[in-house]
C-alpha cells in the first residue's frame, strides 16, 4: 500500500515553526496573558477529605471580604460536567466528595491575593464516609461504595467495564505452547505536568458567552459548554490561539472553564480562573495506574501462540476516559484474551495522558517478552522481530508497516550486534545494558473542515479550528496549503483555535490533526484551484484542466510560458474562498505507527543512579511533513518516559489520602540533566492513505520508552523490575555489589 | 545559580505562603491541600489587602516604571499584571520550573520568587527587553533555527536562562548549557533543542 515519497516543495523539509517568532520574543499571548477590562480573578477550594457528605457551607465570611464578588459551590451552582465522569452524574462541585482534591467552591474577587485569602474563610462541615485509595482492596465487596453500583466503573459504550477483548482460542494457543509464563507488573499514576497551568476567562456579553479556553479542542469545548449550560452553540464563542502544553488533559471543556463562566455570571463582570500547580496535579488528572497480570505461551524460538491479560486499573474518583492497556498492539499474537476492570478509588482522577493506553502497558508487556527471550536463551532483538504485528488483530492488513525496518535501523545504528551482552554480564560498580521495546500508535482518519481565502494579491488565508499544543501543528497545516495550493509557505497567513471564525476541528489529541484535518486543508485547497483555473482558462483560452499553480504563477502545463499571475486571476474576483468538510474513512485497513526504541545505560550499583547513555528512537510515520518539530515530538515523548521510567509517581499518603507530592519536585519531572541526546530515525515510506502520505507523530514516542529503558536497566543488572518507577533506592536494593 | 534560585525560593515560601518556617521541606506541607489552619484563625481582617500598597521605582528593559504593588505582590506578577509584560510566564509560582526566569543585575532568577518591593534599583531584563529593535538576540534567533520551543510556554525562561549563562560565559561546554538551563523545565521535553540553541548562539556571538 506504501509508495516512494512523491516529489514535493515544501513538504518533508525542515522548516521552523511559522509562529517561532512570536514564541522567542514573548509576544506569543497565551490564555493567561489575556486581560480584559474589569476582569475578576478566581481560585478554588477543595476538599480536604477523601469521601464525604458536604453538611453546610458557609461563605458568608468570604463573601464580607472586600474584593470578592462571587462565591460559587453546590449550593448555588450545580452545573453538570458531562465530560467529566461517565459513569455517575458529575458536577463542577460534587457532594459527597470523592477524593482530596475534589472542587467544593470558587472564588472570583479583585484580585488573585483576595481571591486566595477567601478561600480560607470558606467554612465546610463534612460527615465523614469512609473511603478506599487501593484499586484491589475497592474491588472487594465490603469496600466502601463510590458509585451507586460500586467501584467497577461501569458507564456507557466506550465506557463500560470490564474491557474486553478476544480473538483465536487462547486455551488453544497455551496447549500448543512450549512454555507458558504468568507474571505482574505494575505501573503508578504519573501527571501530565504541562508547564502552563490551567485557565480559564470567560466573558458574558448580551447573552454571548466567550470563553477563552487554555484547550486542546476549541470545537469540543464549546459543544460540551453549549450542552452543560443549555445554550445553543451560537451563543458560545471559544478561543485558543496559543497554549502551554496539556499532552491530553486540557481536551475538551473543563471544570473550571464552567467555574469561570458560572463565576463571570453571578459577578456580571469578566472573570480569569487560574488553577495553582498543586491544583493543577490534583484538580484535573493524570496516567491511570494499573496491576497488570500477563500468562503468555510461547515456541521454544520465542513465537507467542498466545496471551492472556488480566489487569485493573486505578481510575480515581470519576471515569472520564477508558482505563484500557493496549501495549500488546504491537505483537502478533495468534490468540488473545483482555480482561481490564477500570476501578473507581476516592483518590485524583486518572485519564488521558499522552498514547493513555500505551506507555504503562508497553511497560507491562515489553518487559515481560524481554524477560521471556531471556529465559528461553533467544536474543531481545530476535524476540522482538518475531512477533512483531504484521496483521491488526492477526487479520486486518495495515495501510502501512515498517516495523521491521524500524528495528533493523534501530539495532543498527545503536550496535545491538555488538553491545548486546547476557543481563548483568558487563562492568563492574558501573554497569553497562542495552535495552530494546516496540510502541507506536494508531493512525485512523475522520472528520476535518477548513477554509481558504485567496486574497487579490495572491496570497492565502488559511482557517482551521485546530489548536497548537506544542506539535506545530499550526506550521503543518500551513505547509499542507502551501503544497496543495502551489504556492510559497511565506505567502500563507493562518488563523486557527476559534469558534466564531475558524471551522470545525476535532481537537488536537489522541494524533488526530494531521489525519483529520489535513485531507480537508488539501480538499480547500483542490475547490480554490479549481475556481482559479476556471478564471484563468478563459482568460488564456484553454480548458481548465490544461492548468496549474506554482510560485504563485497559473500556467498552461503543456507550454508553461503561458502564464497568468495569480494575484491578478484573484483580484479580477475580488476574493475567492475555497472550503472542504471531509470524512475519509478505512475500509478493510488498518493504521498505525510504529516504533522501535533502543538505549543504552550504565548503572551504578552502588547509587542506583542510571545514565541514559544513547538513545535511538526510529519511527515509521509515513511521509514527514514538516522534519524539524516531527523530531522534536520524538524527542519529547521520549523524555516525557523517561520521568515515567524512573522517577515520577503521585503519591497519595494512605493515612490522609492526601497527595503528597503534587508539584514539580517532589513529582520529580526530568530536567535538563536527566535528559540524553535522543537521536531519530525516520523511516520514511508514504502511506497513500494519509495527506501526502503521512501518517501520525505526537502520540508515538512516548510508547515504547519506559519498557526500552526497564530493559536496558535489566541488560545491566540481570534483575527485572516490575513496578514503577524505577528508582534508585529498588535498584540498590536488588543489585547489592 | 542553582542554589541561589533555590535559597530565594525557600525565604518566599516561608512568608507568602504562611507554610511556618520550621515544616518546610515536609512533603505533606508543600502540597497545600493539607492545611490544617482552622477558619477561625483568619478573619476578614486578619487576611486581605490591609497591608495597603507601596509605590516603587522599577527598572525594567532599560525603562522606568513607577508603580504601586502589595508587598505580597511577586516580580512575576507585577511584570505581567501591571507592566503587561506577559512574555514571563508562571508555571509553578513556587520556585520549581524557571517559566518566569527573567535577569537581575546579570544572573537569572525566577520573578516568581521575588517579591516586586525588593526590586527597587535592580537592573531587570525580560523577555521583551531582549532585541535590539527588529534584530533578535542570538539566543531568540538560536532557538527559531533549533525549533527551541514546542509549546513555547518555557520558552522565555529558557532564553532568559541561556542568555544569563552566556553573560557570564560565552564559551560554555555542552554540560555547563545543560546546568545552566537545569533550573528551566520544558514537559514537552525539548531540553535537546533548548541545548543546541544556546550553544549554537553561543558558538555565533564568537
Amino acid at each position: 500500500m506504501a509508495q516512494a515519497p512523491k516529489e514535493f516543495s515544501v513538504v518533508g523539509k525542515r522548516i521552523t515553526r511559522i509562529d517561532a517568532y512570536e514564541r522567542v520574543t514573548g509576544q506569543a499571548r497565551y490564555t493567561g496573558d489575556i486581560q480584559l477590562p474589569g476582569m475578576l480573578y478566581a481560585r478554588v477550594s477543595r476538599s480536604t477529605v477523601p469521601h464525604a457528605k458536604i453538611i453546610s457551607i458557609d461563605v458568608s465570611k468570604a463573601e464580607k471580604l472586600p474584593g470578592v464578588k462571587a462565591v460559587i459551590h453546590h449550593g448555588n451552582a450545580q452545573i453538570p460536567w458531562s465530560s467529566g465522569g461517565h459513569t455517575h452524574q458529575r458536577f463542577i462541585f460534587n457532594n459527597p466528595v470523592r477524593y482530596v482534591g475534589d472542587p467544593v467552591a470558587a472564588v472570583a474577587a479583585t484580585d488573585r491575593h483576595i481571591a486566595e485569602d477567601a478561600l480560607k474563610l470558606i467554612e465546610v462541615k463534612y460527615e465523614k464516609l469512609p473511603h478506599v485509595l487501593d484499586a484491589n482492596e475497592a474491588l472487594k465487596p465490603d469496600a466502601p461504595k463510590i458509585t451507586p453500583d460500586g467501584n467497577l466503573s461501569v458507564g456507557k459504550g466506550n465506557f463500560s467495564a470490564p474491557i474486553q477483548e478476544t480473538w483465536g482460542d487462547v486455551e488453544k494457543g497455551f496447549k500448543e505452547a512450549d512454555r507458558v509464563f504468568e507474571d505482574t507488573y505494575i505501573t503508578k499514576h504519573v501527571n501530565n505536568a504541562q508547564l502552563e497551568r490551567r485557565v480559564s476567562i470567560a466573558k458574558w456579553d448580551a447573552g454571548k458567552l466567550t470563553v477563552y479556553a487554555s484547550t486542546q479542542g476549541v470545537s469540543n469545548a464549546r459543544t460540551d459548554i453549549a450542552k452543560d449550560f443549555n445554550l445553543p452553540l451560537s451563543k458560545v464563542r471559544v478561543v485558543c490561539k496559543y497554549m502551554g502544553g496539556g499532552f491530553g488533559n486540557k481536551n475538551q471543556a473543563q471544570d473550571y472553564d464552567y467555574m469561570a463562566v458560572m463565576l463571570a455570571k453571578v459577578a456580571a463582570q469578566p472573570v480569569k480562573l487560574e488553577f495553582t500547580r498543586e491544583d493543577d496535579y490534583v484538580g484535573m488528572h493524570g496516567r491511570w495506574s494499573s496491576e497488570q497480570h500477563y500468562k503468555i505461551g510461547v515456541k521454544k524460538d520465542g513465537t507467542i501462540t498466545a496471551v492472556s491479560l488480566e489487569a485493573v486499573t486505578n481510575m480515581g474518583a470519576y471515569r472520564k476516559q477508558s482505563g484500557n492497556l493496549s501495549g500488546t498492539d504491537f505483537y502478533q499474537i495468534p490468540n488473545f484474551r483482555k480482561h481490564i476492570k477500570p476501578v473507581h478509588t476516592n483518590t485524583v482522577v486518572a485519564a488521558n495522558y499522552r498514547a493513555p493506553a500505551y506507555p504503562q502497558s508497553v511497560f507491562g508487556f515489553a518487559s515481560f517478552l524481554d524477560q521471556i527471550a531471556h529465559e528461553m536463551g533467544v536474543n531481545p532483538v530476535d524476540m522482538f522481530m518475531r512477533n512483531r504485528i504484521q496483521k491488526y488483530k492477526s487479520k486486518t492488513p495495515f495501510t502501512s508497516n515498517y516495523l521491521d525496518e524500524c528495528i533493523t535501523e534501530g539495532s543498527k545504528r545503536i550496535g545491538w550486534s555488538e553491545k548486546w551482552h547476557k543481563p548483568g554480564t558487563r562492568g563492574g560498580a558501573k554497569k553497562h545494558g542495552i535495552g530494546m521495546a516496540l510502541g507506536g500508535y494508531p493512525f485512523r482518519p475522520g472528520l476535518g473542515a477548513a477554509t481558504i481565502r485567496m486574497n487579490p494579491d495572491g496570497t492565502a488565508h488559511v482557517l482551521v479550528g485546530v489548536t497548537d499544543i506544542g506539535t506545530g501543528a499550526k506550521s503543518t497545516m500551513a505547509i499542507i496549503a502551501a503544497e496543495a495550493l502551489g504556492i510559497p509557505l511565506s505567502q500563507i497567513q493562518l488563523t486557527n483555535g476559534d469558534t466564531d471564525v475558524t471551522p470545525y476541528s476535532v481537537g488536537e489529541s489522541g494524533s488526530r490533526t494531521t489525519p483529520f484535518t489535513g485531507p480537508a486543508v488539501i480538499a480547500a485547497a483542490e475547490d480554490v484551484r479549481r475556481q482559479i483555473f476556471n478564471l484563468a482558462a478563459a482568460q488564456l483560452k484553454v480548458k481548465p484542466e490544461e492548468l496549474d499553480l506554482r510560485d504563485g504563477e497559473v500556467f498552461v502545463r503543456a507550454t508553461p510560458a503561458q502564464k497568468l499571475p495569480l494575484a491578478r486571476v484573484v483580484a479580477r474576483a475580488g476574493e475567492l474562498i475555497g472550503r472542504a468538510t471531509t470524512n475519509p474513512s478505512f475500509k478493510d485497513v488498518e493504521g498505525k505507527s510504529f516504533a522501535a526504541h533502543f538505549a543504552e545505560v550504565e548503572v551504578d550499583a552502588w547509587t542506583g543512579h542510571v545514565t541514559i547513555t544513547r538513545y535511538v528512537a526510529a519511527h515509521d510515520s509515513g511521509t514527514i511533513i514538516n522534519r524539524l518539530p516531527a523530531e522534536s515530538q520524538i524527542k519529547g515523548g521520549v523524555t516525557q518516559g523517561i520521568g515515567m521510567a524512573f522517577s515520577e509517581e503521585l503519591i497519595i499518603d494512605r493515612l490522609t489520602a492526601t497527595p503528597i507530592n503534587p508539584n514539580y519536585r517532589d513529582a520529580k519531572v526530568p530536567t535538563h540533566l536527566e535528559s540524553p541526546e535522543i537521536e531519530v530515525i525516520f523511516i520514511e515510506h508514504y502511506d497513500t492513505f494519509g495527506p501526502f502520505g503521512g501518517k501520525v507523530v505526537g502520540e508515538p514516542p512516548i510508547t515504547p520508552a519506559v519498557a526500552t529503558i526497564a530493559n536496558a536497566i535489566f541488560n545491566a543488572t540481570g534483575k527485572r523490575f516490575k513496578e514503577l518507577p524505577i528508582t534508585p533506592d529498588k535498584i540498590v536494593r536488588a543489585v547489592r555489589v | 545559580m542553582e542554589e541561589e534560585k533555590k535559597g530565594t525560593q525557600l525565604s518566599r515560601r516561608s512568608f507568602l505562603k504562611g507554610l511556618g518556617g520550621g515544616a518546610i521541606g515536609t512533603a505533606v506541607i508543600s502540597t497545600g491541600l493539607a492545611k490544617t489552619d482552622s477558619v477561625d484563625a483568619y478573619s476578614a481582617e486578619s487576611v486581605g489587602a490591609s497591608g495597603g500598597k507601596t509605590p516603587i521605582t522599577l527598572k525594567v528593559n532599560g525603562k522606568t516604571y513607577r508603580v504601586e504593588v502589595e508587598h505580597r505582590s511577586t516580580l512575576a506578577e507585577v511584570l505581567r499584571d501591571q507592566l503587561e509584560l506577559t512574555g514571563t510566564k508562571i508555571g509553578c509560582d513556587r520556585g520549581e520550573c524557571g517559566a518566569c526566569t527573567v535577569i537581575i543585575n546579570g544572573r537569572n532568577m525566577y520573578s516568581c520568587s521575588q517579591l516586586a518591593v525588593w526590586m527597587q534599583g535592580k537592573d531587570i531584563l525580560t523577555i521583551e527587553g531582549l532585541a535590539k529593535g527588529e534584530k533578535l538576540d542570538p539566543v531568540q534567533d538560536a532557538f527559531i533555527e533549533h525549533d527551541g520551543p514546542q509549546c513555547g510556554f518555557c520558552t522565555s525562561g529558557q532564553i532568559m536562562s541561556g542568555k544569563a549563562l552566556l553573560l557570564k560565559n560565552s564559551k560554555p561546554t555542552e554540560a555547563q548549557v545543560r546546568r545552566g538551563l537545569s533550573g528551566n523545565l520544558c514537559r514537552c521535553g525539548n531540553y535537546n533543542r533548548e541545548v543546541a540553541a544556546v550553544l549554537a548562539a553561543a558558538a555565533k556571538s564568537r
